[in-house]
């Protein structure tokens, strides 16, 4: 093997504090890299790294007031952003470490705590890329989905590397699931954490329960998780789909308000919240979820129709309830008005924002505004611009006319 | 007034400073930069060394508050012990070579073991940082796995528990408290498995002959 070097590598800066960016900066430059490129926030970072691609990344945990390193991270890695053969080093302070390494489920690579000197990082750089170079053939797999030849190289990693052994065993457990070999990777997760309570075993012998339908052991797990790691919200998430499957929805939702109020700027656990309390008819919940998931879904990867039709859903469930404030109806046109600048070039969007809207005005009683809508919407039909209506398209306008 | 939780209120003034030391160490790097004669560097890294052991010291007594108020959560995970102890000597080396003691680690390397590593990273800075004002020469790390137990020890030359009077010493810092003691039993404690707890152990140092201080992690 080849010992890394930096000449030939990119280089990718986050942090938002002057000061420490301009020392990073002159760190990063005495290592050799080929480019470095800086970005002073967490969106910023994304829109570079969906046009570039970088070998190394250093995040600072603390970014300011918009997303941290953390959420930066997961959301890249879930997007597919960071292929794995990159190599992603958080910088974190003291009382951050925690979070991070609380963050069981998209971890960094590794972490540095400040302060630290220029010898420090270079030696935890070049410990981290040695490491990406023995993984080197199990990343690429990984990266195109290959999880069989992912499986095998991790095996072969894991013979020579006693000290990569628990990282390869983790790689191959998740690459079984991927699989859908539960059985399989249930075995591998038991096996490697014997009698310690290693949480991201626990939590992998926990979702591969959850996938055998072992529902009782699975939620016996989770929630041994979210005791011992108050940091690893994920465990929430998974606890929350684990009593859906149990058909306990009003604990599951009670779950996901407790991990919403632990993590409140994660994405998909507001929409996941917003959705299950519309199944349990707490509207109010719902819209709050809906509206906080508008919000965050702005300068994230996630930023689809979806949640903002699912705000303005909510609404419409909240005026059938009864009476609701003015300030519903000013948030229902907000959202709508971010679907008509940012959606609106979609026909079946479109078609859907303004059944939306009839449905709102239908349960405000304002038949005139509804049907003023209507025509509108039958028009842009006409033109091709919004998309024809589906059957149950038709049936919700059906049920809304006869209505008095 | 209202009486209020000086513990917590202490806790993050020390975190507050310990902040302030961090981006002083910052500018450190940035004189590190400059040319400096051989007497400008001595000091400075005297001055390094000093701030980077009280920044530990720190993180010490931070650490120390969660165990003690029970807001600490372990972070299990699986670690190499030839990695673990290389980046411990790595860190701590300079400290030991501006008193002109040795340091080194011992351990296999297909030993590894499940412990929470920043936990454990700041138990063996402080056990060294002890061990520091004491040795005569040399100060051995060493990892074993005996019993279902990972026994990390930290040896010294020097005159044992038993005789520890203090060294005159020209590092900014003298004063033994017996909170660093406490924080690696409050540390090894914290890590369990079913009704099996971590313990530390004061020793003599049968190689070296001076204090062993040794933690018990059940494995």
């Amino acid at each position: 093997m080849n010992k890394p070097n930096f000449s030939d590598k990119k280089a990718l800066l986050i942090e938002d504090m002057a000061e420490a960016r301009i020392m990073q900066k002159k760190m990063l430059n005495d290592f050799g890299f080929k480019s470095i490129e800086i970005a002073m926030k967490a969106e910023s970072a994304i829109e570079l790294l969906r046009s570039h691609s970088y070998d190394v990344i250093l995040s600072d945990y603390n970014l300011g007031n918009g997303k941290d390193g953390q959420q930066l991270l997961e959301e890249v890695r879930h997007s597919h952003l960071i292929p794995n053969t990159s190599t992603y080093l958080m910088v974190t302070a003291e009382t951050s470490t925690e979070m991070v390494m609380g963050a069981i489920e998209y971890a960094p690579d590794g972490y540095i705590t400040k302060p630290f000197s220029q010898a420090m990082l270079e030696r935890r750089l070049l410990k981290l890329m040695e490491n990406k170079e023995l993984l080197i053939k199990v990343n690429k797999a990984l990266d195109a989905n290959d999880y069989d030849t992912a499986i095998q190289e991790a095996k072969v990693v894991a013979n020579k590397h006693p000290a990569l052994q628990s990282r390869c065993q983790r790689i191959i457990g998740d690459a079984l699931i991927s699989l859908e070999r539960y059985q399989e990777a249930l075995d591998v997760f038991v096996e490697s954490r014997k009698d310690s309570k290693m949480p991201w075993a626990v939590f992998g012998e926990a979702k591969c329960h959850y996938f055998l339908n072992n529902i009782d052991k699975a939620e016996a797990k989770f929630r041994q998780l979210t005791l011992d790691n108050k940091f690893f919200v994920s465990a929430y998430d998974w606890l929350a789909k684990t009593l859906v499957k149990k058909g306990e929805l009003d604990s599951a939702q009670a779950v996901l308000v407790d991990a919403v109020s632990r993590s409140p700027k994660n994405l998909m656990r507001q929409i996941e919240l917003g959705k299950l309390s519309l199944e349990v008819n707490d509207n109010l919940m719902a819209e709050m979820s809906f509206r906080r998931a508008v919000f965050l879904a702005k300068h994230s990867c996630f930023n689809e129709a979806e949640v903002y039709l699912q705000h303005m859903a909510s609404i419409v469930a909240l005026a059938r309830e009864g009476e609701i404030p003015s300030r519903q109806v000013d948030n229902f046109q907000t959202t709508l008005s971010k679907v008509h600048q940012n959606f609106f070039n979609s026909p079946e969007v479109r078609s859907e924002a303004y059944l939306l809207e009839m449905e709102l005005y239908s349960a405000l009683g304002d038949k005139k505004t509804m049907n003023q809508i209507e025509e509108v919407l039958n028009h842009d039909i006409e033109s091709g611009q919004a998309a024809p209506l589906s059957a149950t398209s038709k049936r919700r306008i059906d049920q809304i006319k006869s209505l008095k | 007034m209202q009486k209020i939780e000086l513990t917590t209120i202490l806790a993050s003034a020390i975190h507050e400073s310990k902040n302030q030391l961090g981006s002083l160490l910052y500018q450190l790097e940035a004189l590190k930069r400059l040319e400096l004669g051989s007497e400008g560097k001595k000091t400075l890294t005297k001055i390094e060394e000093g701030m980077k052991q009280l920044n530990d010291e720190w993180v010490e007594y931070l650490y120390l508050y969660r165990l003690a108020s029970d807001g600490y959560d372990v972070n299990y995970d699986s670690h190499a012990l030839e990695e673990f102890l290389d980046d411990q000597v790595f860190a701590l080396k300079p400290s030991a070579m501006a008193k002109e003691l040795s340091l080194t680690y011992k351990a296999d390397d297909m030993l590894t073991a499940v412990f929470d590593e920043r936990l454990m990273t700041a138990v063996v800075s402080t056990a060294v940082y002890n061990a520091l004002r004491f040795a005569k020469s040399k100060i051995e790390i060493n990892a074993t796995m005996e019993d279902s137990y990972l026994i990390i020890s930290i040896e010294d030359d020097g005159k044992g528990f038993t005789a520890n009077d203090e060294k005159v010493d020209d590092m900014l810092f003298t004063t033994n408290t017996g909170l660093g003691l406490y924080f690696a039993e409050l540390s090894a404690e914290a890590h369990s498995i079913e009704d099996r707890k971590g313990v530390i152990k004061k020793l003599k140092s049968e190689r070296l002959g001076g204090a062993k201080l040794a933690i018990y992690i059940p494995q």
